[in-house]
């Protein structure tokens, strides 16, 4: 009796101490959102009174979640921000957030167009089509699609993966498949080197990171329900760790399904990780990989805010450093402003560039060769924002090894 | 993972230890639940009358300045504290009273700091008090949010236009031999505290607001900052969940975010706080300490851990982990060979260290200083 | 020496004085209202906020129970701001006899309640909450009500039909004229300033202390001190008033109210003595606890705000030794036809729920005694808003309980505020999860600033500090011990209270 309190993500453990405050980027630009504290586990307790106390500023919370990193007592701030607007916020999500979220379904109608795509979505009048209309920003660069999607490139490898002693299944999510497959090709480089072959899922969904934060919840757990069969299929039917090389994927398929969407993922949560961790874990173990003679790169590695929450910047970092001729910088830890799809929006625009400015100041301070950083979102913010180009940490790998 | 000692906390106490041990050469890493008491600092060490020379070297390191001589701090709710060793935005003053007429200085919708309270302690004292309330128009973007005028808001803001906050006061003051302002300046970088002394041509005096603390977030800051320069790995926003000992020795703790990677270690220290960071936890039977089921001491009775006179030194607070001489801590009376606690999670039962800052730094150079000799390298 | 006339002088600010003068006043006598502390201080404030339908006291007292069912149907359309229609539960458990629900249903039709059997899959479903285990359920009209607010609705109605309020105010002595009352002694017990008051008619409206205000008079009642101790847990974790169908016992309600729920009572009785400083006891606590708990079994893991106790103002009626059986019926003495004395009316028993009837008995006495042939509106005449909601606005100086500056601004201007107390129990500034960790300050500011005395206020905050904390220790484990710790590390390093 009375052991522990147990509240939904923890709002009681709230101390009311305002740490959350202090970290939150978007209090430090908007002052429209009411800040984690009373977003969070403040508005929660009104909202069990009454949910008309819910409010619809909720709706500028990044879902970044260094709220919850801060936080001296274990609340899991954002988580319930979220959980509210799932729960009480009843608008449907406007056209431009379906699109923006739907990030699979965009990429599989752009690929096979990749070069009229591409050249349409970086002209100005395309540009002012999308902030007129869809109220996309036009100072925004979009990402790049594709021509050949990863997935087809992996299956013609299929064989030559397959004779290798270990295997994984990799998530590749929606970016290495429709806009960057080079990163997907760094990974089978580097695991290969390690004696490791690559196999897809059985069919892999967006994670859903986007489909949450644009209001789109129900389509989440669709999806995350066809990912955990997947994940279930290779990680409990066939054994398989499950890597990723996006930590915002990684955070949402561990994390979010069964926080926010009810989705059960407990027997394959363990085998899902990311990238680096798999490296890290490899290498502990007693394997090598062989560096080139005579790499030199100046790195400055940004910790991304998923990255953050997950804890795991410490496996990307270790990595880094381990590579001969790397002369690494730990970037104070800041969020770069774009959350996921947030930076996209018109409306967020200002507030996603001033949010940035922190951490583009310290990376010009760092002067890199290349910022090093696990998330996709971050590298077209950064590579936007400033003249620095962002890698992978496995790029960074596959690029240092024999 | 394996590292050469392992600290769990990452407050002041762990901080110090660990850049401490790294600066002996040592491989740490610090596991911290969140952020911590830090972000409540008032800025000044209490119990720390003579302060070694090595945490005025440790934090010269660090960036941080800070000033030693006896005096006494104003506090904002206009009361006066005695202080020795502060942060350099407190002033130590030399007695009650500082000036013979002083200009308090608050800001229009910053209702985390109190002029009334200060002005009527101040002139209790026999100074003659002024309180004015500036219109800044840099604030009133973020006085849009009815919630969020907060210190470090404030200071985000006023950081970017100080100079605007000293044309004012200059334009105010009088013949007022002090100002007094609130703590909200300096939150990345403390010599905007110079500059606003310099531009006013009076006595400046910041005194504190509702937390959180602008300087104790710097210092926070700072601290962390020169311990990853150091080479530890900080380990934010986690939290150690259980601990792998056999016969008398920590062999590795798991943490909630690393799950099956454990980290390994030589040695491990606690530093882990009391009651608001989890360090120890209550229920209606009895105080425990959760991760390494360590002894506490504690009165047996739950009637016993309150005092019901709010303002009395609460008897809850003086309770902590039991440790030997060396700070070994003790779990069914016997030491562990390679786990330290220091900081608060130790309460009252090591009064030679002193309480709050003092006890934090102090225990955190004793547990270094052994662990050190214990396990040359 | 000031000296001052009314027609009427009401004694005691609990809800039964508020509304005893609420109803003088709008039947047009000049009265005057005063309380030795504040409003709603006493039992008032210190029950559960419950919106009884009468269902409790079907069974047993079936004359308490009509009076309950009418009166909640006139709070829910005069007291709409200070009611919540949350409805109820009577739950049968495995342990309880099913055969019970039987005769509770037919009391309460005969009672004129509304009670519906429904199936426990019903009950589960419209209060997600409630003991899984539950082989029986009854739907009820319970709901919720703040008591503060009501009581503070009922002083300012008085008020705007020309009553005064003296608040902070003891009656030292009555002024007799031969076999009658011909007013009051008064001492203001901050400032020590005496004052005499007059009146032909004075009620004694003191709940349990009214035993010791009659014998100043020179009368006696004898009051049957009951102690029900009570804890406040930190958020809602139901929607519907659940109750256990069985005879009463301890521990059988949960209240939704506001921002948290509350779960009470026990039943124990103290001597005379004591009424002024009953405070829960750690065996309470934990017996309030574990049968909540069969409730609601989320009350086991459910951060816990406060524990307090409060005085049942019972009068003596026979020697039942748990006083519960003791009619919670009103009583209304005419002293002159009781004791001889002239002036003098005496209204106790009775409940929060029936606050309004009582009145309408005391001032259906008094205006019998004057000679005033005005019949009572208090039933079909709303209360005012307290706070008019276009004054909600402003920066937030209360975060958990959402209590703006402009709330604020309008309790210090017309609501009869000196004190933090005072201004929480208008405004629930402070009853929030921190207890006050943030906004005790910076509204002791604003009270600063709005009466001129910092000195004081310092003071005022202290003591506010210390009357959070009265309640917050016995049931300091959890993370109510660890928000202590973080209230005192800032109150004491932080700021230097």
């Amino acid at each position: 009796m009375q052991e522990n309190t147990v509240s939904p993500h923890h709002f009681e453990e709230c101390m009311k101490c305002t740490v959350c405050t202090v970290y939150c980027p978007v209090l430090q630009v908007n002052p429209l959102y009411p800040g984690p504290k009373q977003a969070g586990p403040d508005g929660e307790r009104l909202r069990l009174k009454d949910p008309a106390f819910f409010n619809y500023a909720l709706k500028y919370c990044m879902n970044c979640k260094r709220c919850e990193v801060a936080c001296p007592s274990g609340v899991e701030v954002a988580d319930l921000i979220q959980a509210a607007r799932i729960r009480y916020d009843k608008k449907p999500p406007k056209l431009r957030d379906r699109l923006l979220a739907s990030t699979d379904f965009m990429g599989s109608v752009a690929r096979p167009f990749a070069p009229i795509v591409n050249t349409v979505t970086g002209l100005g009048v395309a540009k002012a089509a999308m902030d007129g209309v869809l109220k996309i920003d036009h100072r925004r660069t979009f990402p790049k699609y594709s021509g050949k999607s990863f997935e087809a490139w992996l299956k013609r490898q299929a064989r030559a993966q397959a004779a290798f002693p270990e295997q994984v299944a990799y998530f590749h999510g929606c970016y290495v498949n429709y806009n960057y497959p080079q990163l997907g090709k760094d990974l089978v480089k580097v695991l290969n080197a390690l004696g490791v072959g690559v196999q897809l899922l059985d069919r892999e969904k967006c994670c859903g990171v986007a489909l949450i934060t644009n209001g789109m919840s129900k389509q989440a757990a669709k999806n995350a329900r066809h990912n955990v069969a997947a994940l279930r299929k290779a990680a409990v039917d066939g054994g398989l760790k499950v890597v990723s090389t996006s930590s915002s994927c990684t955070m949402t398929l561990r994390n979010e399904y069964p926080a926010l969407l009810g989705v059960d993922n407990a027997d394959v949560r363990d085998a899902v990780t990311l990238a680096t961790r798999f490296v890290f874990e490899k290498l502990e173990q007693g394997a090598k990989l062989r560096f080139k003679a005579g790499y030199r790169k100046k790195i400055a590695y940004h910790v991304p805010c998923h990255m953050e929450r997950l804890g795991w910047g410490v496996f990307s970092e270790k990595l880094l450093r381990m590579i001969p001729g790397v002369e690494f910088t730990l970037l104070d830890s800041a969020c770069c402003g774009i959350a996921g799809t947030y930076g996209f929006k018109k409306e967020n625009y200002e507030a996603s560039q001033a949010i940035g400015e922190v951490l583009f100041n310290r990376i010009r301070a760092a002067n890199p060769d290349v910022v090093a950083c696990d998330c996709e979102t971050c590298k077209w913010q950064i590579e936007m924002s400033t003249d620095y180009p962002v890698m992978n940490p496995i790029s960074i790998l596959a690029e240092a090894i024999e | 993972m394996r590292f050469d000692s392992v600290i769990i906390g990452g407050g002041l106490a762990g901080l110090t230890a660990g850049i401490s041990l790294q600066q002996g050469g040592r491989s740490t890493a610090i596991v911290s639940t969140g952020q911590n008491a830090l972000h409540f600092f008032s800025g000044c060490f209490e119990s720390l009358q003579e302060p070694p020379q090595r945490l005025l070297d440790l934090f010269a390191g660090a960036g941080i300045r800070v000033h030693y001589e006896e005096g006494v701090r104003l506090m904002p709710l206009g009361t006066f504290r005695p202080a020795a060793l502060a942060l350099e935005d407190i002033d130590l003053l030399p007695a009650p009273c500082f000036a013979g007429k002083v200009l308090v200085v608050g800001f229009s919708g910053f209702q985390d700091f109190f002029p009334g309270f200060l002005a009527d302690g101040l002139a209790k004292q026999g100074m003659a008090c002024r309180t004015v309330q500036l219109e800044l128009p840099e604030l009133e973007k973020i006085r849009l949010s009815p919630s969020e005028v907060r210190s470090v808001q404030v200071a985000r803001t006023l950081d970017r236009s100080w100079g605007r906050v000293v044309r004012e006061v200059v334009r105010l003051l009088e013949d007022e031999d002090a100002v007094v302002l609130p703590q909200v300046f300096g939150l990345q970088d403390a010599s905007v505290l110079k500059y606003i002394r310099e531009g006013i041509p009076a006595r400046v005096v910041f005194a504190g607001t509702l937390p959180p603390s602008v300087p104790g977030i710097r210092t926070q800051m700072l601290l962390k900052r020169r311990y990853e320069e150091l080479g530890g790995t900080f380990l934010g926003g986690d939290e150690v969940v259980s601990a792998h000992v056999h016969e008398g020795v920590v062999h590795s703790v798991a943490t909630r975010n690393l799950d099956s990677h454990r980290l390994e270690a030589g040695s491990f220290l606690l530093a882990s706080g009391a009651y608001f960071s989890k360090g120890l936890t209550a229920n209606p039977f009895g105080i425990t300490e959760p991760v390494f089921g360590l002894d506490v001491e504690q009165a047996a009775d739950r009637g016993d851990w309150y005092d019901p006179d709010f303002a009395a030194d609460q008897p809850y607070l003086q309770f902590g982990v039991r440790t030997d001489a060396a700070l070994h801590a003790l779990r069914d009376g016997r030491p562990l060979a390679n786990l330290y606690a220091i900081g608060s999670i130790l309460g009252a039962t090591r009064p030679e260290f002193g309480s709050g800052a003092g006890l934090a730094v102090r225990s955190a150079f004793a547990a270094v200083d052994q662990i050190l000799k214990e396990n040359a390298l | 020496m000031n000296t001052q006339e009314f027609d009427v002088i009401i004694i005691g600010g609990g809800i039964t004085g508020a509304g005893t003068q609420r109803d003088c006043a709008m039947r047009g006598l000049r009265t005057l209202l005063i309380e030795r502390s504040d409003i709603a201080t006493g039992a008032t404030g210190r029950n559960h906020g419950l919106l009884h339908s009468g269902a409790r006291y079907a069974v047993n007292d079936p004359e308490s129970a009509a009076e309950c069912i009418r009166e909640n149907k006139i709070l829910r359309q005069i007291a709409a701001q200070c009611v919540e229609p949350t409805d109820g539960l009577f739950i049968t458990l495995p342990e309880d006899d099913l055969g019970y629900q039987k005769t509770f249903v037919e009391a309460c039709r005969r009672a004129g309640i509304d009670a519906e059997v429904i199936d426990p899959a019903l009950a589960r479903r419209l209060e997600p909450s409630v003991n899984a285990d539950l082989i029986g359920a009854v739907r009820v009209p319970d709901g919720s009500v703040d008591p503060f607010r009501l009581c503070a609705a009922n002083m300012l109605d008085a008020k705007l039909h020309g009553g005064q309020v003296r608040l902070q105010t003891e009656v030292t002595g009555f002024i007799r004229e031969g076999d009658a009352i011909r007013g009051v002694h008064t001492r203001n017990v901050r400032t020590g300033q005496e004052e005499d008051f007059y009146a032909p008619v004075t009620v004694n409206a003191c709940g349990i202390w009214g035993q010791r205000i009659a014998s100043l008079a020179g009368v006696s009642i004898g009051m049957f001190p009951s102690k029900g101790a009570l804890l406040i847990f930190a958020h809602r974790i139901n929607n519907m008033v659940i109750n256990r169908c069985r005879k009463p016992a301890n521990a059988d309600i949960l209240v939704p109210g506001e921002t948290v729920c509350v779960i009470g009572t026990t039943s124990t009785r103290i001597p005379f003595e004591e009424c002024d400083r009953v405070a829960a006891t750690p065996e309470e606590v934990d017996l309030l606890i574990s049968e909540g708990a069969k409730l609601s079994p989320a009350l086991a893991s459910t951060r816990i705000l406060r524990a307090y106790a409060g005085v049942r103002p019972l009068v003596s009626a026979d020697d039942d030794p748990s006083g519960r059986n003791i009619s919670r019926g009103i009583v209304c003495l005419d002293h002159e036809g009781r004791d001889g004395l002239k002036g003098f009316i005496t209204i106790t028993g009775g409940k929060l729920m029936t606050y309004r009837l009582m009145a309408e008995m005391a001032t259906d006495a008094v205006c019998r005694k004057l000679g005033v042939d005005k019949r009572c509106a208090t039933a079909t005449t709303p209360l005012p808003a307290l706070i008019e909601p276009s004054n909600g606005k402003g920066a937030l100086i209360c975060e958990c309980e959402n209590v703006t500056a402009g709330k604020i601004a309008q309790a210090l201007d017309r609501l009869e505020v000196s004190t933090l107390t005072d201004l929480r129990r208008r405004t629930r500034v402070g009853m929030g999860t921190c207890q006050g960790g943030l906004c005790a300050c910076r509204a002791a500011d604003l009270l600063a600033q709005a009466n001129g005395c910092v000195e004081r206020e310092r003071a005022d905050l202290a003591d506010f500090m210390q009357e959070r904390w009265k309640g917050n220790y016995p049931i300091g484990w959890g993370d109510m011990l660890r928000e202590a710790e973080y209230t005192q590390w800032v109150y004491k390093h932080v700021l230097g209270l």
